[in-house]
């Protein structure tokens, strides 16, 4: 039964990702997307990753997903013009190249944690058995793996600022 | 006798279900006869006593009603929407506590549909799911009115729904724990509600409750005067009806969660020992209190402006749940042990 | 031009909650008070003889309509909404109306009607409703029109306190 399951999320999910790619409209894509989306939480449920599942919901579909949604009624897309062509000007200056070295540094700083072999030993007795634990969640992801977890994070933190530079600049351009 | 437990679970789903449609449909006539009592009149008296059956009436009248599509809509979204916006807010009620351990016939039963581990993170998961019907439809309706409708939502509802997770993630990190059940037992007596150890989180999450569900003085989704009727201007019979539903359930829900969260779900102030029933009747009290709010404010409060509303939400709230968690944090982590 | 100088908020206002306090304790007061509604169609609005309803044509005390179909209404009528077709009668007046129709739907309840009328046969009743589910059967006939006298008692003393309180002025 579960193995069906399986198999059909996946076809569902599988069906949702090809939506996104070939929709004609851009809210037929967020809404494929939404659909694999619901798959794959679905997976994570029939693997036993309750908390996984949930997330996956809360954050992608219920906030990023709106958010998508949000900025495609904004700005009205309909056919993919060259309205977005983003201006190469904020990257030249020396600080912008400083800012994508530090970003990328960040990058790859939170890779080699992950991988390093430096990271502290697993508790005893190998690797929780409730993996779906919140506690033990937490645990791992503020103990463990807590290097990589702050990067990652400054990493997004990163790239939002950049993202609001890009877009400051082209507003600028526009203006004048 | 012994009944087996695939029919108590249909009973449970039946019960609670229908409590919360009835609760829906009950709350669209008390909205009108609240009104009606704060402007001196009398409100709908006329279908049934006190006007008991008029949701009866407009539920009949809503199905026998047309069904308008306009011009050059997206027919199948505009089809999906108002189910989209329904259905999650009738899910969520699953994982709340309506009461303790009912024992019927020696049998113990939990009164709630589903006790799941992380009922809190699946009622947030879900509850922000109902957005999806407003954007939809007020995109999907081809008019202005609709689409700035459900941008307004969207952006309320996403500014917001950062201020409700931060200040119940609050009362998560004092309980421990995630499921519902376990932090409305938590609060057994009047001493341990969690209104004396987080009363900022609780007004907070008072107020968010009606940013949340697109309600006055937060209802710019709808914003009579400047959209005509919002995200719903072009929605008719039925399908109008359900986006009402969903609201209402909304409200049911989130006034419920407020009660389970802060105000010890079922129990009773001063009678630790109550039996199940009171317990069930004590938890309606206080869902039925934060109801009342929802209806008073209404109808005593001008609508705030738009730009109030995300300053409010960003520059106010967020610090301010903010701030909560920390010294919350703070507290468990250096004071409590 | 005015400026208007804003006021200085405290800080109890600025935190905007106690004043949301206030606003809903003021809601909440006006709860318990006596409703005003007026259950229209058991309580009816009440009526006396200044309130000028629909024309009715008075039957005297002899079961006879006073009207003798002069026409005079029927010119006085901004709205057109009455009809007269004359005819004869054995009684003393020799006329009477034949087809007396007033179009209630024209109706403008001026009353004018009854200002014009030389033989006080036509005055406006106390009466308001009006609702049919046909145009034509808002055209009101002469069976419809008729009210006895004594139905129409105050508003035609009324009418001659009135009339005789501006008459006295040009002797």
């Amino acid at each position: 039964m579960s193995e069906f399951l399986f198999y059909l999320l996946s076809v569902i999910a599988l069906v949702g990702g090809l939506g996104v790619i070939f929709s004609k409209s851009p809210m037929g894509s967020v809404l494929s997307l939404l659909l694999s989306f619901f798959a794959l939480a679905v997976v994570y449920l029939l693997a036993g990753f309750a908390f996984m599942a949930a997330v996956q919901i809360l954050v992608y579909a219920g906030a990023i997903m709106v958010l998508f949604l949000f900025v495609i009624m904004l700005l009205n897309l309909g056919g993919m013009g060259t309205r977005f062509e983003l201006s190469a000007a904020p990257l030249s200056s020396s600080r912008a190249k400083l800012a994508a070295v530090v970003a990328a540094g960040v990058g790859l700083a939170g890779l080699i944690a992950a991988q390093r072999a430096s990271l502290p030993a697993l508790p005893e007795g190998g690797a929780p058995e409730r993996i779906d634990d919140i506690q033990q969640i937490a645990i791992a992801l503020f103990g463990r793996y807590s290097l990589p977890f702050q990067a990652v994070s400054l990493l997004l933190l990163v790239t939002m600022v950049a993202v609001l530079v890009l877009a400051k600049r082209r507003g600028k351009e526009s203006a004048q | 006798m012994d009944v087996p437990q695939p029919l108590i679970w249909i009973a449970k789903i039946v019960v609670i279900f229908g409590g919360l449609v009835g609760t829906a449909a009950l709350m669209s006539l008390a909205e009108r006869k609240v009104s009606a009592w704060m402007q001196y009149r009398i409100g709908p008296n006329r279908v049934g006593p006190f006007g008991l059956l008029q949701p009866l009436a407009d539920g009949i009248k809503f199905i026998f009603k047309e069904e308008l599509i306009p011009a050059g809509a997206n027919k199948f979204m505009f089809r999906l929407a108002p189910a989209l916006s329904a259905a999650p807010a009738m899910l969520t009620m699953a994982v709340i506590p309506i009461g303790g351990t009912a024992v019927i016939a020696g049998r113990e039963i939990p009164l709630s549909i589903a006790d799941v581990d992380i009922g809190v993170l699946f009622l947030l998961a879900f509850s922000g799911l109902s957005i999806y019907g407003v954007i939809l439809g007020g995109w999907a309706s081809n008019s202005k009115y609709s689409l700035l409708g459900g941008l307004r939502a969207s952006a309320q509802m996403i500014s917001y729904e950062l201020t409700l997770i931060l200040t119940i993630l609050a009362v998560v990190a004092l309980e421990g724990t995630l499921n519902l059940r376990a932090i409305s037992e938590n609060q057994a007596s009047i001493g341990q509600w969690n209104i004396w150890t987080q009363p900022l989180a609780f007004v907070l999450f008072t107020i968010t409750m009606f940013a949340e569900t697109n309600r006055h003085p937060f209802d710019f989704a709808e914003c009579e005067p400047e959209l005509v009727g919002g995200f719903h201007t072009e929605y008719s019979a039925m399908r109008f009806a359900l986006y009402f539903l969903g609201e209402y359930c909304a409200m049911t829900v989130l006034s419920c969660l407020n009660a389970t969260l802060f105000l010890g779900g079922p129990s009773v102030p001063f009678w630790p020992e109550a039996p199940w029933f009171i317990g069930v009747a004590a938890f309606c009290l206080k869902a039925g209190f934060f109801l009342f709010l929802f209806l008073w404010v209404r109808w005593s409060l001008p609508r705030m402006r738009f730009d109030q509303l995300m300053r409010l939400g960003w520059k106010v709230f967020l610090p301010l749940a903010l701030a909560n968690l920390l010294v919350t944090g703070a507290f468990i982590s250096f004071g409590a042990h | 031009m005015v400026i208007v100088q804003r006021k200085e908020l405290t800080f109890a206002e600025r935190l905007y909650l106690p004043e949301i306090f206030r606003g809903l304790s003021i809601t909440f007061s006006k709860f318990f008070e006596k409703p005003i509604t007026r259950q229209y169609p058991e309580e009816p609005l009440p009526t006396d003889e200044v309130t000028r309803g629909q024309p009715r044509l008075v039957v005297k005390d002899d079961g006879n309509i006073a009207c003798v179909s002069c026409g005079m209404c029927e010119i006085a009528c901004p709205a057109y909404a009455i009809t007269i077709d004359g005819g004869e009668t054995d009684r003393q007046i020799e006329r009477e109306p034949k087809r007396f129709e007033i179009d209630m739907l024209r109706c403008i309840l001026c009353g004018f009607c009854e200002e014009a009328c030389p033989k006080d046969a036509i005055f406006m009743s106390n009466e308001l409703e009006l609702a049919d589910t046909t145009r034509r059967g808002l055209v009101y006939d002469l069976e419809k029109l008729k009210r006895p006298k004594s139905a129409l008692q105050p508003r035609i003393d009324y009418v001659y306190r009135i009339n005789k309180r501006w008459r006295s002025k040009q002797p």
